[in-house]
């Protein structure tokens, strides 16, 4: 019985939604590909058939943060046969780790370093029990975090019988998935997509003409409903700057970016999850691998670039299946910095006919990294298809890539102005129907925000204890 | 502003006499001849790479502060002139306590093992196995594993003298009561959130940048505290963080090789190296060497004929100097130089 399997590993009595399913049709032999999002127990699903399968499972994760976090969540459950193969190995390490490669229970890796020679040549002389793909919409030149070295997955060679592959993405849409098929060479999978619709998340919009008057608006909001919220900002600046007029009301607040150090952004973190600040204030860095059951509010201060990414954030709202509220705000014109946002790290034209003429003039295209005239992220998408196609055809490429940029803006933007039930569309999006309509769901369906919140409970402030109570409190716990 | 202070200082040690961006290599450390000497020649030891990530923009700040303020002066070609405003400001700068020179950066490291050590000895005491180490450098943690097995942690008896040397240590640094608390902010435990850089700017009304300045500064001081009680685990920590052999890897083996006995031509020759390289490493160990006897090279009464050219000529500009003195040599003024008072 895989219940009784799933309380002897990890505590549990019952699967969540999916699971069963998936897990039953790995241990079956089948490819799958789920759509989960993050928080819903992703990590399970090969989680738990690592230990009711003989040999280890490959765990192919592109972003290294993720990995790093799923690792050491692994270890913080005392597994210790897990490791994580990737850059930071010094040559020794890695060396060590290959020769014992079958020890281990769970192996992540990324696809850049499974391209290595020397670790894709120990890969394909091992057995495994099973091959993950990890944020697979990765794999997808449509999804939004287009990893070229994932599209070389398909070129390694398994050990036969091939073992089954575990597609896992948050969110995907059709053409994405049918990538995802293709790519990674599946067999027929069985498919399992959650119910997108999360009913406790009511769904709210506010519309200005003036960009300046959301500030306002969301100053205001914050002062007089509760929290715990994150507020979700399109720039690093916007972050500092709405968390510092939230703090200047005193308001609990914190900003959190790619632009903090590493310990700032785990100080803020653990704050919130111990339920000291308010709010967060962040761009789309913060979320993955924060699991905050009590978020009772997400705000969009600017506008997501597509729906996908509405979707991942709104959803980290209410996982406690307690009542939760997100709101969108738009002013007019927004969709511009949306668009802008979406396509600020794509190639253009011009990197191609540089990128070429570095090239031909036998100097390193790197160059331009160093320069910074192009994104790193890129640089990697237009390295990739230049050596896969002669520029002309990388241009169409690029133009076409553009333009869906621009339609996933549109798509996001005909959301917000369209004046249907906001939840219905969405769940439509992703190719589903709405199972039960509710009342008051949506600002179209005519919800009232105020009707949703609590009020704020003043009085709340940081409270830093005085280093001598604070050494004691953190060497011999509470006094 | 504390980074203004600073800039202000540097700027009046460099005496005009090189450009503005001369500050902003100092400040970041780096390890080019050029920076390495103005550190010994305008006697800079303590600003040397207390800021290494300082972003360019956050120093043209500083410096627009400055000019704004009247207390600088600056020209297109990027030299500047400290103006008699700012020498009136001089008289009332509060910078703490600073020791670049020998820790370059090196007081991270430290703070690194002991959040990470802090960290996981909270976590114990918690009854947590498990946690999200505060830091995810390898090598760090690493380090870190070694000194828990070495001290034998899982015997929790860790908590109950690394307490003792902590207090011990900070309370007796030269450190003020807001840097002893900075200290702590910055450190995390099984429910005790770290602080941030915008919450403590915000709490004090301090930009971020001067809470960093701040706590920057009280590590050199609490390192300076350990080495003098020399606590046994805070040592552990701090044994290989202060740079003690503080010339650069060419000039070390130069001085190695002339220690032996070897002349100047002869370790050019050895070393396949230009006999003014050979010069330059010979002034930089002048320079950091206190001891280094230089009457080999200068006669006592040459050596104050430079410092007092320099004191009649307000310059150490070696191009005025040698005009004026015309029998020595390059080489021998600014070891002259290396030599000077402060
Ligand atoms: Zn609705």
């Amino acid at each position: 019985m895989l219940e009784s399997m799933l309380k002897q590993h990890f505590g549990y009595d019952t699967f969540r939604p999916g699971q069963k399913e998936i897990i039953s049709s790995l241990l079956e032999g089948k490819d799958c590909i789920a759509l989960l999002p993050t928080g819903m127990g992703k990590s399970l699903c090969y989680q738990l058939p690592g230990y009711l399968l003989p040999h280890p499972v490959l765990v192919i994760s592109p972003l290294l943060s993720l990995m790093q976090d799923q690792v050491d969540q692994l270890k913080m459950r005392g597994e210790k046969r897990v490791i994580a193969l990737n850059s930071f190995l010094s040559m020794r390490e890695k060396q060590d780790v290959l020769s014992f490669l079958s020890h281990y229970r769970f192996i992540f890796t990324s696809p850049e370093m499974l391209m290595q020679p020397q670790v894709r040549h120990a890969i394909e002389q091992m057995t495994f029990s099973l091959i993950v793909a990890d944020e697979a919409h990765c794999i997808s030149q449509w999804g939004f975090d287009f990893r070229p070295d994932y599209l070389r997955i398909g070129e390694i060679q398994w050990k036969k019988p091939r073992p089954p592959v575990l597609a896992l993405t948050a969110t995907a849409t059709g053409s994405v998935v049918q990538d995802i098929v293709q790519y990674l060479k599946m067999d027929a999978p069985y498919r399992f997509i959650h119910d997108v619709n999360r009913s406790n998340i009511k769904l709210a919009k506010v519309m200005f003409a003036q960009k300046e008057e959301k500030i306002t608006w969301l100053l205001e909001h914050v002062s007089a409903t509760a929290g715990p919220g994150i507020v979700y900002c399109s720039s690093r600046k916007k972050c500092e700057e709405i968390s510092l007029k939230m703090l200047e009301r005193g308001i609990v607040a914190a900003s959190y970016h790619g632009g903090k150090d590493a310990e700032d952004r785990q100080f803020i973190q653990q704050q919130f999850l111990q339920g000291e600040l308010e709010w967060i204030v962040a761009t789309n860095a913060f979320g993955m691998g924060v699991h905050k059951e009590n978020v009772r509010q997400v705000i969009h201060e600017s506008m997501p670039a597509n729906i996908s990414n509405y979707m991942q954030e709104v959803g980290r709202a209410g996982r406690d299946g307690q009542q939760a509220l997100a709101i969108l705000l738009y002013a007019d014109g927004d969709e511009h910095f949306a668009h802008y946002i979406a396509t600020e790290d794509l190639p253009k034209q011009h990197h191609v006919e540089q990128f070429v003429y570095y090239i031909e003039t036998g100097q390193q295209p790197e160059q331009m990294l160093q320069n910074a005239e192009i994104s790193e992220t890129g640089f990697r998408v237009l390295s990739y298809w230049l050596q896969q196609e002669p520029p002309s055809a990388v241009k169409q490429r690029l133009t076409k890539m553009m333009q869906e940029k621009d339609t996933e803006v549109g798509r996001m933007l005909a959301l917000i102005l369209q004046e249907h039930c906001m939840r219905e569309r969405l769940v439509q999006y992703f190719g589903q129907n709405l199972s039960l309509q509710e009342g008051a769901c949506c600002t179209n369906c005519g919800l009232r925000i105020k009707d949703f919140l609590l009020e704020r409970q003043q009085g709340k402030t940081v409270n830093v204890e005085d280093w001598r109570k604070r050494l004691r409190k953190l060497l011999f716990g509470a006094p | 502003m504390l980074i203004d202070q600073i800039l202000l200082q540097i700027f009046y040690k460099l005496n005009n006499e090189r450009t503005i961006n001369a500050a902003y290599h100092l400040l970041r450390g780096k390890r080019s001849g050029q920076t390495i000497q103005d550190v010994g020649l305008f006697k800079l030891y303590p600003y040397f790479g207390i800021l290494r990530k300082l972003a360019k923009p956050s120093f043209d700040d500083g410096v627009s502060r400055l000019v704004d303020r009247d207390l600088l002066k600056v020209e297109e070609s990027g030299y500047f002139t400290v103006t008699s405003a700012g020498h009136d400001e001089l008289k009332k700068l509060e910078i703490p306590f600073y020791d670049g020179w020998h820790y370059r950066g090196n007081e991270h490291v430290f703070f690194a093992r002991l959040s990470l050590i802090i960290q996981t000895l909270s976590y114990q005491t918690a009854g947590h196995k498990y946690f999200l180490p505060v830091q995810r450098d390898e090598q760090t943690q690493a380090w870190c594993r070694g000194f828990l097995m070495d001290t034998q942690f899982h015997r929790q008896t860790l908590q109950e003298p690394l307490y003792e040397e902590m207090l011990s240590t900070l309370e007796n640094a030269h450190l003020s009561e807001q840097q002893r608390q900075l200290v702590l902010n910055r450190l995390s435990g099984a429910h005790v959130a770290g602080v941030a850089w915008q919450q403590m700017s915000v709490q004090w009304q301090l930009p971020e940048l001067d809470c960093q300045l701040l706590f920057i500064s009280a590590l050199h001081s609490w390192l300076e505290e350990i080495r003098q009680q020399q606590p046994f685990y805070l040592s552990k920590m701090t044994g290989d963080i202060r740079v003690e052999n503080v010339l650069t890897g060419s000039a070390y083996q130069t001085a190695q090789l002339y220690m032996q006995g070897y002349t100047l031509e002869q370790i050019s020759h050895m070393r396949q190296l230009k006999m003014s390289t050979i010069e330059d490493h010979i002034v930089e160990l002048a320079m950091n060497e206190p001891h280094f006897d230089i009457r080999f090279f200068v006669k006592e009464a040459d050596e104050l004929a430079v410092q007092e050219a320099t004191q009649t000529y307000m310059t150490k500009k070696l191009k005025v100097l040698r005009e004026v003195l015309p029998h020595l040599s390059y080489f021998q003024i600014r070891l002259a130089l290396a030599r000077g008072e402060e």
